[in-house]
């Protein structure tokens, strides 16, 4: 299917909505192309491949509203009347409105015409490159799991205002999880991963040297200590303890449902000055790069956090109405889901010093490179297992340690940021520096 | 399309599965009063896997035309072949087993299709007006309506030719309760496999909001535990939990080939002699458990799995794959999430058999320590059986009566370590029949459950400067 074709056909059910008694409609297409290669325990798993087609269909009937989606592209009409069936189901809200069109400018490089000719074959041969390069590193380095896909992606919407816009985007995206093993010791297992958006800018290096370099320097980790204070999160452990929770104060449904503790903190400061976050949905190259949101609103950069003060919410059309603000476009989801709100190219601003230099002010701390555990996003309260963690002594890092847990507040810890590094590693859609936390409960 | 799959697969030069794959979901949420989601997301298609020369390649796809399946069935042959040629280790074959035909229905008498999308919106919004306007501590409600209704027909070219229908509703009740700056939320959640009134039946959506909103606000007020290791009753709920994410994902074969710890323990002491540990597809003890599966999406038909007997390691969990390589029969536990998915070795129904104590009696044993009730806001555990899970609700126990309610207990520790510190086994049964989803690349529907059940464990606390 052409991508003239997924948006006609986009334009089209919005009309037939409108004549099954629908007053305003939003129809999203997308054609999804992927073909991927796993690996599982050190060996080739699976060669997959999938085309799908999908549409969703927003109905709204007096703002009233309801969705519908089918991946059988025959049935969109009868989608259209389920969508409408539902929204008469529902009561009334008076901002289920939806976007008006804008002029959206679009952006060059989210296609690389090579990901047309992209087969399954190749894909295994890069998962299988993966294998090789790992042994040619280090025979004591075991591949749990890797993985390469490439993706090929037409999405369309149009509704019932006249917004009618189209993309087409490639993605290719791999990443590997590894142990050493040496006679009985076994290392703490290391997560790699790194996307591109055209197939020359594939570079498998990079995670694999990082992976094996991790899982062979956490080899011999025994038990830690107990202490409360200096942690310092790389990357990694950054997505999975910090972003989370940002982004959940910051969503402004989460504010309309009066669970964001930051609801009324735009303006103010809610963490240290060495805190900023940017969210730039037209990032050159970027993973989640793309000229518009899951509603057709055009995507622009927007600072989330700035030295420390809160400044914007994450709003899709409906938030924006309900809280009088202007609509940043962070509309996101999929044809297979209703609108919900999300970031695009999050970046975590880098500071100044090296990670050495962070590390090298610590009289007695953790480094930890993954966080397994729970964060409570409404009252910040984390608890859970260190990974892949190095103890600190005297400024350097003394040796790798396990079974350790590390809890606190994170909205308080985050006032007490003591440091931000200057280099930053892509975490998928992600780009995180190293952090230095205070006052983290650590416990063996 | 029975027959079309069956003339595909049997036209096939070599070892095919097909699987055709319906999925109607329906969701409806409604927080504090707003309607926030009223959905039905439908996907159709058919997952192709062939196995040539030791690998695996699939297809899914959702043209149902013989040739557009023919396609389909060459393209999946081509990627396994190009998988077999980068693998290191060729898989030697596929188990043999007694693979299922016929068709198998969903057990109701009340069916979802036979209840209006009107009727179930009504519930959700009377559930959550209920929970809003109940206690003014309650800051926020959401109360959410899921329904998964599935038709699948399975058909490989060694035999197997099932046509199964099925259909998983759910209910989530949560409650948020606000006082001076300080919140704590109450969830409550249940799921079935079956029809209407089989869901309302099973925990009726009133006490769900009742109980959410009591949690919710009495914890307010509550003290935070005290952390070290204590004698603690586990209620049914936690049990499940502990037996599926603790010792389960470690029985998983492809986790065992993987180094999980259970790997040299077959026939070995792993647990006190009173716990009895296993999975099945079928509703054991009690009707409509969620991860209910008659035959798995190899087309084998799921069995009462004996994993742990009397404390002693026994078995696996496999699919046609692991159980060729460890000389055993499938247990039909190879599950796929959607048409897309390829199967994976995943749990049904795991639980703790039911022992001889009564539960008064458990508990009137412990002089100090805990009563502990539900799985709190998740859990993690490794292959190795280290465990760490917040806990929904948890009391003292004193003298051996149930005392007052503490907040924010975590418990941690080794599964087979906690499972050889059991000194007591309840008489009772429950399923968890939570709402929520097992992950593993994949989700998939599971249940578990069991008796109370009486052991050690460390209560998480915090250090101090």
């Amino acid at each position: 299917m052409t991508s003239e074709d997924l948006l006609e056909r986009c334009r089209r059910a919005v009309a037939n909505g409108r004549r099954h008694g629908a007053n305003a409609v939003e129809v999203f297409g997308q054609t999804v192309e992927s073909v991927n290669a796993t690996v599982e325990k050190h060996d080739l798993q699976i060669s997959k491949s999938q085309i799908e087609t999908s549409f969703g269909v927003r109905a709204f009937v007096s703002k009233r509203v309801g969705f519908a989606s089918t991946n059988a592209p025959s049935r969109i009409d009868a989608i259209c009347q389920e969508a409408i069936t539902l929204a008469a189901a529902s009561p009334e809200d008076p901002h289920n409105v939806l976007p008006k069109p804008v002029e959206t400018e679009p952006i060059d490089g989210l296609y690389d015409p090579a990901a047309a000719s992209f087969e399954a074959t190749d894909a295994v041969h890069r998962t299988a490159e993966i294998l090789d390069r790992v042994e040619a590193i280090d025979r004591r380095v075991i591949v749990n799991d890797a993985w390469f896909e490439a993706q090929r992606a037409e999405i369309a919407v149009a509704n019932s205002e006249g917004l009618a816009v189209r993309e087409l985007g490639s993605l290719f995206t791999y990443g590997l999880v590894a142990t050493a093993r040496d006679r009985e010791r076994v290392s703490s297992f290391d997560v790699q991963s790194d996307a591109s958006r055209t197939v020359a800018g594939i570079d498998l290096e990079r995670p694999i040297a990082r992976a094996c370099e991790n899982a062979l320097a956490s080899l011999g980790a025994a038990v830690g200590e107990s202490f409360r204070g200096t942690v310092l999160l790389a990357p990694r452990a950054v997505a999975d303890l910090v972003v989370g929770p940002v982004l959940f104060q910051l969503n402004a449904r989460n504010v309309l449902r009066g669970r964001s503790r930051w609801k009324d903190f735009i303006g103010r400061a809610v963490a240290a000055t060495a805190l900023s976050v940017v969210d730039d949905g037209r990032k050159p190259g970027g993973v989640a790069t793309s000229a518009f949101d899951r509603e057709g609103v055009p995507h622009r950069k927007a600072a989330l956090l700035e030295d420390g003060v809160a400044a914007s919410l994450l709003h899709n059309t409906y938030t924006a109405g309900a809280l009088g603000e202007s609509n940043t476009g962070h509309a996101a989801g999929s044809a297979r889901s209703v609108p919900a709100i999300g970031p695009t190219n999050l970046s975590i601003l880098p500071g100044e010093p090296s990670v050495e230099d962070l590390i090298g002010e610590v009289q007695r701390g953790l480094l930890v490179r993954r966080f397994s555990g729970n964060t409570d996003p409404v009252s910040g309260d984390f608890s859970g297992a260190a990974k892949s963690a190095w103890l600190i002594r005297n400024g350097k890092l003394d040796r790798p340690v396990s079974g350790t847990m590390i809890a606190g507040n994170l909205f308080e810890i985050l006032k007490h940021l003591s440091g931000v590094s200057a280099v930053s590693e892509p975490i998928f859609s992600y780009t995180l520096p190293t952090l230095r936390l205070e006052r983290v409960s650590v416990t063996t | 399309m029975r027959s079309l799959l069956g003339e595909i697969a049997g036209a096939a030069n070599g070892w095919i599965e097909l699987r055709f794959h319906s999925r109607r979901s329906k969701r409806l949420i409604v927080r504090s009063g707003q309607v926030e989601e009223s959905s039905s997301v439908d996907s159709v298609g058919v997952g192709v896997r062939a196995f040539v020369d030791g690998a695996f390649g699939f297809v899914g796809t959702t043209d149902f035309s013989k040739s557009g399946l023919r396609r389909a069935v060459g393209i999946a042959q081509r990627a396994a072949q190009t998988a077999a040629g980068a693998k290191r280790k060729p898989i030697a074959g596929l188990a043999k087993a007694d693979l299922a035909s016929g068709i198998f229905p969903l057990e109701t008498d009340d069916p979802l299709d036979a209840h209006s999308l009107a009727e179930k919106l009504d519930l959700v919004v009377r559930i959550d007006e209920l929970v809003g306007s109940r206690h003014r501590a309650i800051a926020s409600s959401e109360v959410a309506y899921v329904e998964m209704v599935d038709e699948k027909i399975i058909v490989t070219s060694d035999g197997a030719s099932a046509h199964l229908h099925d259909a998983k509703p759910a209910v989530s009740v949560l409650a948020v309760a606000a006082r001076d700056g300080d919140q704590a939320m109450g969830l409550e959640t249940v799921g079935v496999t079956g029809g209407w009134s089989d869901l309302l039946r099973t925990k009726p959506p009133e006490e769900l909001a009742e109980r959410a909103i009591r949690l919710a606000i009495d914890q307010l007020s509550a003290p935070y535990a005290k952390g070290g290791t204590a004698c603690v009753v586990l209620d049914p709920d936690l049990v499940g939990v502990l037996a599926h994410e603790a010792i389960g994902h470690t029985v998983e074969a492809d986790f065992v080939l993987g180094g999980a710890i259970t790997a040299e323990k077959i026939d070995k002491r792993v647990a006190s002699e009173l716990i009895t540990m296993c999975d099945s597809g079928t509703s054991e003890h009690l009707p409509h458990a969620v991860g209910v599966v008659p035959v798995d999406d190899e087309g084998v038909p799921s069995e009462r799995t004996v994993l742990i007997a009397d404390g002693i390691l026994r078995s696996f969990l496999h699919n046609r794959e692991t159980a060729a390589r460890f000389g055993v029969s499938p247990t039909g536990n190879a599950r796929a999430y959607t048409y897309r998915d390829e199967p994976l070795i995943r749990m049904t129904n795991t639980y703790v058999e039911p022992g001889e104590t009564p539960v008064d009696e458990l508990i009137g044993g412990v002089r100090e320590g805990y009563y502990l009730r539900g799985l709190g806001q998740s859990g993690q555990a490794d292959s190795n059986g280290e465990f760490m899970f917040g806990v929904r609700e948890a009391h003292r126990i004193r003298d051996g009566r149930i005392a007052e309610l503490v907040r924010g207990v975590t418990i941690s520790g080794n599964a087979f370590d906690t499972l050889l510190s059991v000194d007591g086994v309840g008489d009772d049964f429950r399923w968890e029949q939570a709402s929520g989803f097992c992950g593993k690349g994949q989700p998939a529907k599971t249940d578990d459950g069991g008796p109370h059940v009486r052991c050690t464990l460390t209560i998480g606390g915090e250090q101090d400067d």
